[in-house]
C-alpha cells in the first residue's frame, strides 16, 4: 500500500497535492506558533507606554520586586489614588477607564490581570536578588516606555537566564558555581 | 490506503501529530497565563510572593492547641503547631491538620436560612434571610418568650461563647448554657471530675504527669488518641519514653482491644470488661502486701482468686504488675474512656486514683496534680453528664422549653438515639441553629444562622487540662470570611441589648482585662489594647511557671467502699465496645483528608467496620468483610466485620464518628453510627455507660461489603493467596 502511495506522489498531481498539504502545515504551525506568543487578552487595556511615561517609577506600583521573590500587581486602591482625581477617568470617551476600571471599583471586585513574564512552577524566581545585584527592570522586562499593553519581553528560558548569569560570573569561578549551580533555581 | 497500513506508519503519523501539538499548544508562554486577583487593599504588613503567619488556636476538639497559619494572599493554606503554646508546644493532631477542609468544605452553610425542619439541604427548599431578619429573629426569640423557657445548647468549644453565654443567660434570667460533646462523654469527663471531688474535695480535671514517670498504667483511658488533651499527652508520652536518657519508661495498658493507645504499650492485658475496679484493687492489694504494713481495706477486701477468674488474668500477670509497681521509682495509674463508661464506673476511678494514693504520687512528679484554673475563673464548667442531657431532654419533652439555640454540637448525631432527642425537638416551638456545617441537628432547625469557622473567628479557650501552666489559647480570624456567615456572639449582642457590649472584641476584651499586669505571664502589657494585640500575636497568654495543684487528700488510702464487678446490660454474647475513631473524632467525618487517613490500627478508611477475633468469627463462620447486623436492647445497626486478632473473643468494638445521615457530601450516608445501639445507662456520676453494654450479632447472609484499607490482604491470615 505504502509503495503504491509513493509512486502516487510521484506523479504531478503527487507532486502538487504534497507542495499544498507541506505549505498548509508550515502555515498552521506558524500561525500555532504565533498565537501561542501573543500577550494575553487583559481585563482592562492598560498601557505601560503611558504610565512609565509620566514617570511613574516601576516600584510604585510593583513594590514586592524589592523585597520578595513576586513584585506582585497592584492593588485597585493604588490605581483609585491617582485616577479618582483625573477628570478623564469619568470620560466617556475613555471606556477602558470610565467603564471598566470605576466598574471594578464600584462592584468592589479585584481586577483579574494576566501576568505575561511568567517562569514554569519548578524555577523558584526570586526577584529581589537580581534587584540587589544592581539589575533594573528593563534589563529583563524591556524597555516598558515603549510597551503599550504588557506583554512578553523576550523567552524567558534557561539558556537566556544562565548566558546572563555566566556573563556576570565574569571569571569568578566561585560565583560561576553558585549562579550556574542547579539548586540555585531548581530546588 | 486504510486497508493495511503498518504499526510502524502508524506510530510515525502519530509523533508527528503530537510533535505538532505540542508545538502549537504546550511551548508557548501562552500555557503559562494565568488570572491573578490582586488584593483590593493590601494589608500594610503583606508582601507579594511572601506568606503571612496567624497564630490563633484550633476548635477540631476542646483541648485548646495553639495553631500557626501559613495564609498566602489571604488564603489560608497550611496549619502547623503554635511552639510557643505550652498546651502542645508546636505539634498538632490529624484532625489539627485537617481543619483547613472544614473552612474550604463545599457544603458550608453560605448565609443565614429559614427551613423547613427535616427537609434536606436543598437550595429549593432553604430560604435565604438577611443578617437583619436574622437578628430580629433572635431577638424575637429571647424577647418575646419565658426567659426561662428559652435554652442554649453549646459545644466544648469555644469558650468565649460560652461565657458570653452564660452572662446573657444571667442578664435575662434563663437557664445556664448547657454544654455537651461526644467526646466528653466517650472519655467519662463528668466520671473523673466527680471522683476528683470526691477523694480530692474539688471538681477539677486531674492531671498525670506521664512525662516525668517510669510506670504507666492506664485503664482505657486512650491518652493518645482522643482522650482530654491527646497532643498534650502525645508529647508527655514521648517524654516519658525517651527524655531521660537513663531510663525508658515502661507502660501497660489495660483494654479489651488494642487501641492505637494500647498499640503504643509495652503490655497489653485484656482484662475481661467490666472488671477493670477488680483488677486494679487486686493490684492494690498485692502492692499494699509487698510493701508491708497495713493493707487499706478497699484493697483488703479483694478477692483475689476470685478476680483471677471474673478478670481472665493469671495470677503471674498481676503479680508482674504489682512488682512494677512496687519497684517503679514514680508509678502512675490513669483511668480513663471504656473504664469508667460502666455502671460501676465511678468507683473503679476512685479505686484507681486510690491506688495513686498507695504508689504515693500525690502531687509530685510523675504523679497525679489537679489541673489549674486561669486566675479569672472560678470553677470548671464541664460538659454536660449523658444524665444531665436526659434531664435537658426531658424537660424539652416536657414543652418547657420553646426555644432552643444550638451551637457547635450535633446532639442529633452524638447523643445516643435512645435518649431521644429527635422526639424532644418536635416539642419544642423554635429551633435555631448557629452551625457551620449542615448537620443533622441543623437540618432540624428552623433557622441556620451560621457562625464563622474557627479559622475565621474571633475567641479564646480556657485549656482544662494537659499543661503545667494556666493557659488561656487565644483565636483570631486568619481570614476575611469566605461566606455571608456572621458570629454568633455579635448575633447575640445584636439581638438581646441585655449585655453592655457593642460586639464580640468588647465582651473579649472585658474578659482579658482581669489578666492585664498579672505576675509570671508569658507578656506583660501595661493595658488592654496593649494586651490585646499580644495576645493575638502569640496566640494566647499563659503563666510561664507551673501551677499544678497538688490534691489535698486526706486519709485517702483509709476511705472505704465496695468494688464490684460492673453490671452489663440487655442481652447477647458479646461485650460491646465503642470508641471514638482516633482519626476522625466526633467531627471530622466531613473532612476529605481524616477519611483518607487509614486508622491506625486496622487501616480501614471511609467507613465503619466491626472489630471481631478471628477466632470467633471462624465459629460463627464470618468472614472479612461479611457484613453483620448488631442487635443491643436500643436498636440495631449493620457493618462489614474486620476480622482483628487484638481483640478478646468475647468482645466486638465499632468506631464512633460515621454513620452521618448529612453534614455534607463526604459525611453523609457513610458507615454506622454505634450510638445507635446505647441505652439508657449511666454510671453514678451521670456518665453514659457506654461500654457496659451487651449485644448479639446476626450475621446477614451473602451481604458482603469489601471496606478500603491501606494493608494487604494477602498476609493477613493468608487471606486471597490461592488467587495470587
Amino acid at each position: 500500500m505504502i509503495r503504491n502511495f509513493f509512486e502516487w506522489v510521484m506523479g504531478p498531481m503527487g507532486r502538487i497535492a504534497v507542495l499544498i498539504t507541506a505549505l498548509s502545515l508550515f502555515s498552521l504551525t506558524a500561525f500555532g506558533i504565533y498565537q501561542t506568543q501573543q500577550p494575553p487578552d487583559q481585563p482592562i487595556e492598560f498601557t505601560h507606554k503611558l504610565h512609565v511615561g509620566l514617570g511613574i517609577q516601576c516600584l510604585y506600583c510593583h513594590p514586592g520586586a524589592l523585597r520578595g521573590p513576586s513584585p506582585g500587581l497592584p492593588t485597585q486602591t493604588k490605581c483609585w489614588g491617582c485616577h479618582q482625581q483625573m477628570e478623564k477617568t469619568f470620560d466617556p470617551n475613555f471606556p477602558e477607564l470610565s467603564e471598566k476600571l470605576v466598574g471594578y471599583i464600584e462592584r468592589n471586585e479585584p481586577i483579574p490581570w494576566v501576568p505575561v513574564a511568567q517562569v514554569p512552577d519548578f524555577v523558584h524566581f526570586t526577584h529581589r536578588p537580581h534587584i540587589a545585584a544592581g539589575l533594573n527592570c528593563e534589563n529583563c522586562h524591556g524597555d516598558m516606555t515603549q510597551v503599550e499593553i504588557a506583554e512578553n519581553p523576550q523567552v524567558l528560558n534557561m539558556g537566556w537566564c544562565l548566558n546572563c548569569h555566566r556573563e556576570r560570573a565574569a571569571n569568578d569561578p566561585e560565583k560561576l558555581v553558585k549562579l550556574t549551580d542547579c539548586g540555585t533555581c531548581h530546588y | 490506503m486504510s486497508e493495511n497500513i503498518s504499526r510502524r506508519d502508524f506510530l510515525k503519523l502519530a509523533t508527528v501529530g503530537a510533535a505538532t501539538t505540542a508545538v502549537l499548544t504546550g511551548c508557548g508562554p501562552a500555557s503559562r497565563y494565568i488570572k491573578r486577583e490582586p488584593y483590593m487593599e493590601m494589608p500594610e504588613y503583606t508582601y507579594n510572593g511572601l506568606s503571612t503567619y496567624y497564630a490563633t488556636t484550633c476548635r477540631e476538639c476542646a483541648a485548646g492547641c495553639g495553631l500557626i497559619v501559613r495564609t498566602m494572599q489571604g488564603r489560608a493554606i497550611k496549619v502547623e503547631g503554635n511552639s510557643n503554646n505550652p498546651v502542645n508546644l508546636g505539634k498538632t493532631c490529624a484532625r489539627g491538620q485537617a481543619t483547613l477542609h472544614g473552612l474550604y468544605n463545599p457544603d458550608r452553610v453560605q448565609g443565614p436560612l429559614k427551613r423547613t425542619r427535616g427537609t434536606p439541604f436543598d437550595l429549593r427548599t432553604n430560604v435565604s434571610v438577611t443578617w437583619d431578619e436574622a437578628v430580629q429573629v433572635v431577638a424575637d426569640a429571647i424577647n418575646n418568650n419565658n426567659p426561662s423557657e428559652v435554652a442554649f445548647l453549646l459545644g466544648m468549644a469555644p469558650d468565649h461563647l460560652f461565657d458570653l453565654v452564660s452572662d446573657l443567660a444571667n442578664a435575662i434570667g434563663a437557664p445556664a448554657p448547657i454544654r455537651y460533646g461526644a467526646l466528653s462523654m466517650f472519655e467519662a469527663r463528668a466520671t473523673l471530675i466527680k471522683a476528683s471531688e470526691n477523694l480530692f474535695g474539688t471538681a477539677a480535671l486531674p492531671f498525670f504527669d506521664i512525662a516525668n514517670s517510669d510506670l504507666v498504667l492506664s485503664f482505657g483511658a486512650n491518652f493518645l488518641e482522643t482522650w482530654l488533651s491527646p497532643v498534650a499527652y502525645t508529647r508527655g508520652f514521648a517524654k516519658m519514653r525517651r527524655g531521660n536518657p537513663k531510663r525508658r519508661g515502661h507502660f501497660i495498658q489495660f483494654e479489651s482491644r488494642i487501641s492505637q493507645t494500647a498499640a503504643k504499650a509495652d503490655e497489653w492485658i485484656p482484662i475481661r470488661p467490666g472488671t477493670e475496679s477488680l483488677v486494679a484493687a487486686a493490684i492494690g492489694r498485692l502492692v499494699a502486701e509487698a510493701k508491708g504494713g497495713a493493707v487499706s481495706e478497699v484493697f483488703a477486701n479483694v478477692d483475689l482468686n476470685e478476680v483471677l477468674s471474673s478478670a481472665d488474668i493469671k495470677l503471674e500477670t498481676l503479680e508482674h504488675v504489682a512488682e512494677m509497681v512496687g519497684e517503679a521509682e514514680s508509678a502512675i495509674v490513669i483511668p480513663g474512656g471504656s473504664a469508667l463508661g460502666l455502671s460501676n464506673g465511678l468507683q473503679t476511678a476512685e479505686t484507681i486514683l486510690t491506688l495513686n494514693a498507695l504508689a504515693d504520687n500525690f502531687g509530685k512528679p510523675g504523679g497525679v496534680y489537679l489541673s489549674p484554673f486561669l486566675p479569672n475563673q472560678d470553677t470548671y464548667h464541664r460538659p454536660a453528664s449523658a444524665q444531665e442531657m436526659a434531664e435537658f431532654i426531658e424537660k424539652m419533652k416536657s414543652g418547657d422549653v420553646k426555644v432552643l439555640f444550638v451551637h457547635g454540637v450535633n446532639p442529633l448525631f452524638e447523643l445516643p438515639e435512645s435518649l431521644g432527642f429527635a422526639d424532644a425537638l418536635g416539642s419544642v416551638q423554635e429551633v435555631i441553629s448557629f452551625a457551620v456545617f449542615p448537620d443533622e441537628t441543623a437540618l432540624a432547625s428552623d433557622y441556620i444562622f451560621p457562625d464563622h469557622h474557627g479559622l475565621e473567628s474571633w475567641g479564646y479557650q480556657r485549656v482544662a487540662t494537659g499543661t503545667e501552666q494556666s493557659v488561656l489559647s487565644g483565636a483570631q480570624p486568619v481570614v476575611s470570611p469566605n461566606y455571608d456567615t456572621r458570629a454568633t456572639a455579635d448575633v447575640l449582642l445584636a439581638a438581646s441589648q441585655a449585655l453592655p457590649f457593642k460586639d464580640e472584641m468588647e465582651f473579649l476584651q472585658s474578659k482579658f482585662a482581669s489578666l492585664v499586669g498579672q505576675a509570671d505571664d508569658s507578656f506583660s502589657a501595661p493595658e488592654i489594647n496593649t494586651f490585646t494585640a499580644y495576645f493575638q500575636q502569640h496566640g494566647g497568654w499563659w503563666k510561664k511557671s507551673s501551677e499544678l495543684v497538688s490534691p489535698s487528700a486526706t486519709d485517702t488510702l483509709g476511705r472505704n467502699f465496695a468494688v464490684e464487678q460492673a453490671e452489663f446490660a440487655g442481652e447477647g454474647e458479646f461485650f460491646f465496645l465503642p470508641f471514638v475513631s482516633p482519626t476522625l473524632g466526633e467531627a471530622g467525618a466531613n473532612k476529605p483528608w481524616l477519611q483518607e487517613l487509614p486508622d491506625p490500627t486496622t487501616t480501614v478508611m471511609w467507613n465503619t467496620w466491626v472489630e471481631m477475633n478471628p477466632e470467633t468469627a471462624h465459629e460463627l463462620h464470618i468472614e472479612n468483610d461479611d457484613v453483620v447486623k448488631i442487635i443491643s436492647e436500643a436498636g440495631e445497626v449493620e457493618a462489614p466485620v474486620y476480622l482483628y486478632p487484638a481483640i478478646r473473643p468475647d468482645t466486638i468494638a465499632m468506631p464512633f464518628g460515621q454513620g452521618h445521615t448529612a453534614y455534607g457530601r463526604y459525611a453523609a450516608g457513610r458507615g454506622a453510627n454505634p450510638a445507635k445501639l446505647l441505652g439508657q445507662h449511666f454510671n453514678e456520676a451521670g456518665d453514659l455507660a457506654f461500654a457496659g453494654m451487651r449485644v448479639r450479632i446476626e450475621k446477614i447472609e451473602g451481604k458482603k461489603q469489601m471496606l478500603s484499607r491501606l494493608e494487604s490482604r494477602i498476609g493477613v491470615y493468608n487471606e486471597g493467596l490461592e488467587e495470587h
